[in-house]
């Protein structure tokens, strides 16, 4: 037998696609069917959400309140007024199945949230900055349309059923890419439900005083403070944008025909 | 839980959300494409390497027979071996890992276990060779992963490749 030598052959054993090609179609990809299952896991919630009535709910979470919430001293007089301010806003929802509870988390931070079982939170920060009973009134209408679209057991359930979901692959620690974009990609429906929010507090707000003045002050304020937006923040947030939501408001006060001069009603804290 | 219902403050939104996403996807972009440049630049590197030594080597007879041809007539004889340690960058273990959710050929994995094995039938072939031997038969590949520490030997820290095979002297060159 003659020994002819040869010099290994290439390309037999490595594949010629460019690992950049590969890299891409995988990412882009797998994203697009994280996508596709959040979807359809959301789309379970919706389905769940009307097997679940709101009086089952609101039973099942009463006198519920997160563990890790830190809130003032109950002594503090403007948590009882706050109490009795969305106690009158909701009034004017009148099928309502919740006993709405007011908590003041003791945080900086302005901001409000609404809780399975009729709980809403509102931040020591978001007192310190209101300025008006109206802009705290519309927060609270905010709140209250949360309830009523029950937007508060969607965040719960897509929370609980995504995070599920998404342990299964974060193992691997390189999931994540596509995770955030998937998060990112749900913003959208978080930027829709809280327009909706907005026009049901607006509505409340209307009811209540006969006015929508002063309503939408808060974000203006927090739009002078904010100009250097740019798209794509826009784009990533889970909330429109404050200088989008005062033009909202008020396209939808000029829609209805409410006035948005009136009385501002002060603050019962900041009266004296 | 508490997060999708605020009620959507600026300085939230700008600052804090911005930073996690930047944490959350732009540092792993920033990893990949850096350790995607570094790595092709090695592995290219190392190729131009491999391609020029082979053709230092060419003509050597390295062969997988497990016994001698009968033509050879040796007149003496050692083991030789040649082995590598060779790792994956983060680009490759992303892209594999992402591939390890759907299946598939692991494309990123081809060219560094090919780079391993020929390296390592490599340096076999340059030691028979500085040892003043003619041939190697009997040439075997052997493959082990080295576990990583850090995670609790789950992740790999690389691969070893070892080659190795019996080198001869022989009395008759052969043509």
């Amino acid at each position: 037998m003659k020994f002819i030598a040869r010099k290994p052959r290439e390309g037999i054993n490595v594949s010629d696609e460019h690992p950049l090609v590969e890299a891409v179609t995988l990412i882009v990809g797998l994203t697009a069917i994280f996508i596709v299952i959040a979807l359809a896991l959301i789309f379970i919630i919706e389905v769940a959400l009307f097997f679940v009535p709101e009086k089952t709910e609101a039973e099942l979470f009463s006198g519920w309140i997160p563990d890790d919430l830190v809130t003032v001293s109950p002594a503090d007089e403007r948590l009882e007024q706050t109490q009795r301010l969305v106690e009158r806003l909701a009034g004017h929802w009148a099928e309502t199945p919740y006993e709405f509870r007011v908590e003041i988390d003791d945080s900086d931070v302005a901001n409000a949230m609404a809780l399975p079982g009729g709980l809403i939170i509102v931040t020591k920060g978001l007192l310190d900055q209101v300025e008006s009973e109206n802009e705290l009134a519309f927060v609270l209408g905010h709140e209250l349309g949360h309830f009523r679209n029950r937007d508060h057991l969607r965040a719960l359930g897509r929370g609980l059923v995504l995070s599920l979901f998404f342990s299964v692959i974060t193992g691997k620690d390189v999931a994540n890419l596509g995770i955030s974009a998937t998060d990112i990609a749900l913003r959208g429906f978080s930027r829709e439900q809280e327009k909706k929010a907005d026009a049901f507090g607006l509505a409340i707000v209307h009811s209540e005083y006969g006015h929508v003045n002063e309503a939408a002050r808060l974000f203006e304020r927090w739009d002078a403070a904010d100009k250097n937006t740019l798209a794509i923040v826009a784009y990533l947030s889970t909330h429109p944008q404050p200088g989008d939501r005062v033009e909202r408001l008020r396209a939808l006060a000029e829609r209805d025909g409410w006035r948005t001069d009136g009385q501002v009603t002060a603050l019962g804290w900041q009266g004296r | 839980m508490h997060t999708a219902l605020r009620f959507g403050l600026p300085e939230m939104e700008g600052s804090f959300e911005q930073l996690s996403l930047i944490v959350n996807i732009g540092l792993p972009i920033l990893l990949l494409v850096v350790a995607y440049l570094i790595g092709s630049v090695i592995e290219k590197r190392h190729f131009q390497s491999i391609r020029k030594r082979e053709d230092d080597v060419h003509g050597f007879p390295v062969v997988s027979f497990d016994t001698m041809p009968d033509d050879w007539n040796a007149s003496s004889s050692d083991m030789v071996t040649g082995s590598i340690v060779i790792s994956l960058d983060y680009f490759k273990r992303v892209i594999a890992g992402l591939r390890g959710l759907i299946g598939g050929r692991i494309k990123t994995y081809e060219p560094l276990l090919e780079r391993a094995r020929r390296e390592a039938l490599l340096r076999m072939t340059e030691s028979a060779r500085e040892q003043g031997y003619d041939a190697v038969f009997n040439v075997r590949l052997e493959t082990s992963r080295l576990a990583n520490a850090a995670r609790d030997g789950k992740g790999t820290a690389g691969v070893e490749m070892l080659a190795f095979g019996t080198a001869v002297k022989l009395a008759n060159r052969i043509g």
